[in-house]
């Protein structure tokens, strides 16, 4: 059998529907808004911090792009190099945070909503802060 | 957070922020809520690195293979700077006697605490001659080293159901770890391999927590082996509106249409490659076209063909024909019998009923 | 003996002792049926319009007279269910493969959610008609073991085949071994039992109709 016989077609995309063969909206995601709303409330009361994990909810491609949607965007876009790019992006809610994890390899290994004032990542460890104060001794006494 | 871990990851050049970033990936996959990932850096930084000593019995090395399998450097390597893998005669560089006085030191310094992963089925045939080690039976070692030990690892579906060398007929008398030690706690994590992630999710749990995972009633982790891959499997939309690809290559295959008839085995098969998938999330069997063998489940190799439909026979029909002939001469000889009981009534000048004839 | 071990004698021996049976049975009794033979007529045959055994045939598919009143449920849940049946075992996808495996033929078949209903309404109907006979006294009376049983060995593999599809209940490789199963329970008892009309159905109301037919009396 010669590679000419096997039939290729195009399948048009129209604008927003999903890719051929993935499934649409499938309704789990506007309730995450309602959980979202209560821990900010949770948030302003007492300051405690909290997190959504996406890849452990049955959510479509199509549901993601709703929420990312909804949430919108907001004024502050961090990017973490450790162990592949992160992004951690804030929303158009401040202190709702979208937190993507890749790999090395650039595939995405896990997805959180972080609800939080900065989130966990980003916050400088005071070890670390120590270490670079040692640095900065360092760069000083050189010059 | 210290600990000497974080200092040996930095002196890697590892970061906190990566360490933080792979304890929250590996919660999420582990299905433990998010705030699980910071006390699992919390309880990794701090842990004591434990004595791990790794048997491989009857095996191929996939498992030993699958699990190293880090471009490095990645996540899973980290695992190894966490445990003191005191004996793995794939990887270790001592060789001969030294390997096994090595080997006897960490069992005597540890005992009662060392964790013990086996990979490999243990060949009971002819005394257990079909896999020796330094003078020793295989099953000898194992039940030397499960004496000591705190909970077993059973790496591979040979070690744990006994995998392809205990497929009919079985020559070598293979058996599973759980079919030799009853008295410690046993973990399997079957595939063939099985997924690296699922490995070293589970050592990382028994670090943080001290404890095994939440086992089902085959001792798989719940977290990785609780659903099958036809209820994660992106394909499935495809199988529910019956769009199944009848060959390979053909216009349902490049549709990326269900392959149940091509001989999947994802409906009966409990493993995490739907969603953790391999290489690093790369992609998996069926996302690359080719059904699931149920490498994850005990007997897999004889559960009746890979190409095999679960609604088609696993064996060609042995009985068919000599059923027919049988039935045939069955209902032959009845007749005749029948016949004759006919004509004697009608010599008799006497009626005769079915009745008369079924008795 | 786990569950995909199970599951994989179910369809390798289990299936091939099943169609063994089913095989030797069928055989067997459809032979001694007609090599029984009958008296020769010895009195001239008649005719009458309407009469033959093909008649008979067709006029057997319909409710006799006034029956129809009487008896809705025997005749229209019987229908249905029948109906269901063949579409199910022959329009379902496992099973057209399931043949196709055995004897080369196979056909388009129907989308899954499609078989899902029609299984329902089957079950339904089925139901229906064991309340009936167990409502009507007459029916009631006329009922021996052997009628519910016969019940019982049908209903049970379109009862688990559906959980199997839905995958409800138990998890699907002992539903579906389940299903194998009470199919295959099925195929052994069906040559021994009532439900051996599956083959003598259409040779019997042939027969009948011929009989009569050559008294000149269409039945």
């Amino acid at each position: 059998m010669t590679l000419d016989a096997i039939p290729i077609h195009v399948v048009p995309r129209h604008a927003g529907s999903p890719p051929p063969g993935e499934p649409g909206l499938s309704g789990n995601a506007p309730p995450l808004l309602r959980e979202l709303a209560e821990q900010v409330r949770r948030l302003l009361e007492s300051g405690e911090p909290s997190a959504i994990d996406l890849s452990a909810l049955p959510l479509t491609p199509a549901d993601l792009d709703w929420l990312r949607e909804k949430l919108g965007g907001g004024e502050i876009a961090v990017t973490l190099q450790a162990g592949g790019e992160s992004t951690l992006d804030e929303t158009a809610c401040a202190g709702v945070w979208w937190v993507t994890h890749r790999n090395e390899q650039g595939a995405v290994t896990a997805q959180f909503i972080e609800v939080a004032f900065v989130p966990e990542l980003v916050k400088a460890h005071p070890q670390d802060v120590a270490i670079g104060r040692e640095q900065l001794e360092l760069l000083i006494s050189d010059l | 957070m210290q600990g000497p871990l974080i200092e040996s990851l930095a002196r890697q050049g590892v970061s906190r922020r990566t360490f933080l970033k792979y304890c929250a990936t590996l919660a999420s996959m582990m299905a433990l809520p998010p705030a699980a990932g910071l006390a699992m850096a919390e309880a990794m930084a701090a842990a004591r690195r434990p004595s791990v000593i790794w048997l491989p019995f009857q095996e191929c090395t996939g498992c030993t293979e699958s699990i190293t399998r880090s471009h490095s450097p990645t996540l899973e390597g980290m695992i190894f700077d966490m445990i003191s893998l005191d004996y793995q005669m794939t990887l270790m560089a001592a060789a001969g006697f030294q390997a096994e006085e090595a080997l006897h030191n960490a069992m005597k310094d540890n005992a009662g605490k060392y964790l013990l992963i086996v990979d490999g089925s243990i060949p009971l045939g002819q005394g257990g001659i079909y896999s020796c080690h330094a003078g020793l039976s295989s099953l000898d070692m194992l039940k030397e080293a499960a004496q000591g030990a705190a909970a077993i690892v059973a790496v591979g579906t040979c070690a744990a159901y006994g995998g392809i060398p205990k497929a009919n007929p079985n020559p070598t008398g293979a058996v599973s770890v759980s079919d030799i030690v009853k008295d410690k706690p046993i973990v399997n994590i079957p595939g063939c391999p099985p997924i690296p992630a699922v490995m070293t999710g589970v050592l990382a749990h028994y670090l943080t927590f001290g404890s095994l995972p939440e086992l089902d009633d085959k001792g798989r982790p719940r977290a990785f082996y609780g659903e099958t891959i036809h209820d994660r499997c992106y394909r499935r939309p495809f199988y529910d509106q019956g769009k199944f690809a009848k060959t390979f290559d053909d216009e349902g295959a490049r549709r990326g249409w269900c392959l149940f008839e091509l001989g999947c085995k994802g409906p009966v098969t409990h493993n995490a490659c739907a969603t953790t998938k391999w290489n690093g999330g790369t992609s998996w069997p069926v996302e690359s076209g080719h059904g699931c063998l149920g490498c994850s489940e005990p007997d897999f190799w004889d559960a009746g063909g890979f190409y095999k439909a679960l609604s088609m026979p696993a064996d060609p029909l042995k009985f068919a024909a000599a059923a027919s002939v049988a039935g045939a001469a069955t209902g032959g000889a009845i007749s005749l019998a029948n016949r004759a009981k006919k004509g004697a009534a009608r010599s008799a000048h006497e009626t005769i009923t079915l009745a008369d004839l079924e008795k | 003996m786990n569950e995909l071990q199970f599951l994989t004698w179910v369809r390798g021996p289990g299936l091939d002792i099943a169609i063994g049976i089913f095989l030797l049975g069928v055989i067997w009794r459809l032979f001694e049926i007609y090599t029984l033979g009958r008296r020769k007529d010895l009195a001239a045959p008649r005719r009458a319009a309407g009469a033959s055994g093909l008649h008979t045939v067709f006029r057997r598919s319909l409710p006799p007279p006034g029956m129809m009143k009487r008896s809705p449920v025997s005749y229209i849940g019987g229908y249905i269910f029948h109906i269901g049946l063949a579409v199910i075992v022959f329009l379902g996808a496992p099973h057209i493969m399931l043949i196709a495996n055995l004897t080369g033929l196979s056909w388009p078949g129907l989308p899954a959610q499609i078989i899902g209903l029609v299984t329902v309404v089957t079950m339904a109907a089925m139901l229906a008609m064991l309340v009936d006979r167990i409502n009507k006294p007459a029916k009631r009376f006329l009922s021996t073991f052997e009628d519910w049983f016969t019940w019982a060995v049908t209903f049970l593999p379109v009862l688990t085949g559906w959980l199997t599809v839905q995958h409800l209940l138990l998890p699907y490789t002992t539903m579906l071994t389940l299903h194998i199963l009470s199919a295959e329970i099925l195929l052994i008892v069906l040559p021994f039992t009532r439900l051996f009309h599956t083959f003598t159905l259409f040779g019997s109301r042939w027969y009948n109709g011929s009989a009569n037919a050559r008294k000149g009396v269409p039945v």
